[in-house]
């Protein structure tokens, strides 16, 4: 009862003055809608890890030209890595059970007077089973296709609704931009609606033959092979690694000494990669949210230090009227958490809609705002209340009463 | 015993070098009941004697028995309590808090101590003062006597052993201040002990006791009666001039 009449009473006086609560208080909505932002965008950012590579089974191992990035450059030779090597590692790697090469690009694809922009993935027929992504009408190409570098496409679901709308998009034919200019393909399957795979949204994605897409873009090297394991157990991908480096080595000629001109990664390792970015994005998003709810903190220890010193009188008389010190201090700290509090309430909409907005803006990320960091959002508002209102609250009740009711 | 009890009470104040006693040696005993002023100049001691009757300072040096208790060597958390329960304070700019109705500043000190209910109480208060049809207005909705009768109700929500008033009726035109004075008198005569500090003569003689200071001590106290008139006319320099001139008339209405 009486810490609801010292809540109320709060209440009242920050009334009083409502601009400079808020001013007080905008560094804890910044603050605060920070940590929400950050923690919506990691949780996203995790999500879409385990959702990513969930589908894909934990048994793949990429391949990939050898390419570092030094000084902001990157360095290495992007052709290292050819179809063949694809092939010869399905033929000659007995560990690993399939194999998928894949060149991935971003081009305008068109039907008509509608057009997108989609992913073109070009890859191998084992693209549904690999990635337990499947048709949903027509059929996936076939080695035939590949083998022919016929120009077939398979379209993702929102490509295809985009394109065609509610009409039948099977045996029409699309243009696909690329190096060489337009071509035109034939859809002969639409995918699945699925979502994410490894940080692409294939629903906004067109799967050509890989043969074709190297054709379309005037490339005779691929851009990454994708084997799969016997099993996700480490020694079974140790030994999938292991052969596809042999092999490798030996197709490139490369001498014992000298580097390796392609890198083979387990999905462990790509996902250890992902998490140690994810970490130094956290570790950036957590220090602007700490330092605004310092700032915040400070702010709201000046604005009551200011309603201390206002209410110097109104603190005598209180003390006149029997308040206990503690009493005096209580009031304050209550003021203090509150208005801290307000501002996290404001924060948590304020960082809810700056996540929303990243989402939509990037359409790529997702974000994730959950009940438990809006809780901690709120608990760590409340909690710079409190610490930046001590001191004020304590000034306050040790004021000598007489002196604080002569106080004009 | 007596309500009050003071002996040879002290208060020294440091002034850079120099020590201020504000009191110097002050003994008096208030039984209850009892209607009292302490007038005197400005420095003489009078505020200082105030603040230490009603528990918000402590003194340098003697005792003050308050109702039994040893008040001179209270505790901060005594102090405050004590203040809760036998003390109401008026004051003469009213303090009461802007931002809440004039229910809410008579509730207060029930607020204070703890209080399950406050609205019956401060609303019973406030018809005491007879301004029970102002209850949820504002401080500045009100006039100033309001105000003081706002004070008054507050002061008295607890039921408290002395009424302390400083000054009550500094702020307002004489007529106010009469009906101010007037309900001194009820709760007066209600049972209520009443301790007026003001440097107003007229307005200090209408207590039954008056106490006069001078440089932190009592030069006078005794009835209000014309031997004590006699007395103050011939040591003219406690009285204002211009007050002076009223002081046959004021009496006697307040007595009436």
């Amino acid at each position: 009862m009486f810490f609801l009449r010292i809540v109320l009473m709060a209440l009242r006086s920050l009334w009083i003055h409502p601009l400079r609560s808020i001013l007080a208080t905008l560094g804890v909505i910044i603050g605060v809608g920070a940590v929400v932002a950050a923690m919506a965008i990691l949780n996203g950012m995790s999500a879409r890890l385990e959702e990513g590579f969930s589908s894909m089974g934990s048994a793949m191992v990429f391949v990939s030209p050898n390419i570092e990035r030094r000084g902001g450059r990157s360095v290495g030779n992007f052709d290292s890595l050819k179809l063949e090597d694809a092939d010869a590692i399905d033929k000659e790697c007995s560990t690993v059970t399939r194999v998928m090469p894949q060149i991935r690009n971003t081009a305008g694809v068109k039907f008509m007077s509608k057009s997108t922009q989609a992913s073109i993935l070009g890859c191998s027929e084992n693209y549904p089973i690999m990635n337990n992504h499947v048709v949903a009408e027509g059929e996936f190409f076939s080695r035939t296709d590949i083998m022919g570098s016929f120009k077939v496409a398979v379209l993702g679901s929102k490509v295809k609704r985009d394109l065609f709308g509610g009409r039948p998009a099977l045996g029409e034919k699309i243009k696909i931009s690329g190096a060489l200019g337009a071509r035109t393909y034939t859809v002969i399957g639409v995918m699945e609606e699925k979502g994410n795979i490894a940080f692409t949204d294939v629903d906004q994605q067109v799967i050509v033959p890989i043969t074709t897409a190297a054709d379309n873009y005037g490339l005779d090297s691929i851009q990454m092979v994708i084997c799969e394991a016997r099993s996700p157990a480490d020694a079974d991908i140790d030994r999938a690694k292991d052969e596809i480096k042999k092999v490798l080595r030996q197709r490139h000629r490369i001498r014992a000494g000298q580097q390796d001109d392609f890198q083979v990664q387990a999905q462990k390792e790509m996902v250890e990669q992902f998490g140690s970015f994810q970490a130094i994005i956290a570790v950036v998003l957590w220090s602007i949210a700490g330092i605004s709810l310092v700032v915040g903190g400070i702010g709201i220890m000046n604005i009551m230090l200011v309603a201390v010193t206002e209410r110097t009188r109104e603190i005598g008389v209180r003390m006149a009227m029997g308040a206990q010190r503690g009493d005096v201090m209580r009031q304050f700290l209550v003021e203090a958490s509150i208005v801290s509090l307000l501002g996290g309430a404001l924060g948590v909409l304020m960082g809810w809609g700056l996540a929303t907005m990243i989402q939509n803006a990037t359409r790529v990320m997702e974000t994730i705002t959950t009940g438990w960091a809006i809780a901690m959002a709120l608990a760590m508002a409340t909690g710079v209340g409190i610490i930046s209102g001590i001191y004020p609250a304590w000034k306050a009740s040790r004021l000598d009463p007489v002196e604080a009711l002569r106080y004009e | 015993m007596s309500l009050i009890e003071i002996r040879n009470l002290t208060k020294h104040y440091e002034m850079g070098d120099t020590v201020v006693r504000a009191l110097d040696g002050v003994t008096l005993t208030i039984d209850e009941g009892e209607f009292i002023s302490i007038t005197g100049a400005s420095g003489s001691g009078k505020s200082t004697l105030m603040h230490l009757l009603g528990c918000l300072d402590r003194p340098t040096q003697g005792e003050y028995w308050l109702d039994g208790a040893l008040v001179s060597h209270m505790t901060d958390r005594q102090l405050a309590n004590t203040r809760n329960e036998k003390i109401g304070f008026v004051f003469q700019t009213f303090n009461l808090i802007q931002r809440t109705s004039a229910v809410e500043n008579v509730a207060v000190p029930l607020f204070y101590s703890r209080k399950a209910h406050v609205r019956a109480p401060s609303l019973k208060a406030l018809e005491r003062v007879g301004l029970s049809h102002r209850a949820k207005h504002k401080p500045s909705e009100l006039s100033g006597g309001e105000r003081q009768r706002v004070a008054i109700a507050r002061a008295i929500v607890n039921e408290p052993r002395i009424l302390l008033a400083d000054e009550p009726t500094g702020n307002l035109d004489t007529r106010t201040g009469e009906q101010i004075m007037q309900i001194f008198h009820e709760l007066n005569r209600a049972g209520v002990t009443i301790i007026l500090v003001t440097h107003e003569m007229p307005v200090a003689l209408q207590a039954e006791r008056v106490i006069c200071m001078r440089d932190g001590l009592i030069i006078m106290d005794g009835p209000a009666d014309d031997a004590f008139l006699t007395r103050l006319t011939g040591s003219t320099e406690l009285v204002d001039k211009n007050e002076n001139a009223s002081i046959p008339t004021a009496r006697p209405a307040a007595k009436v």
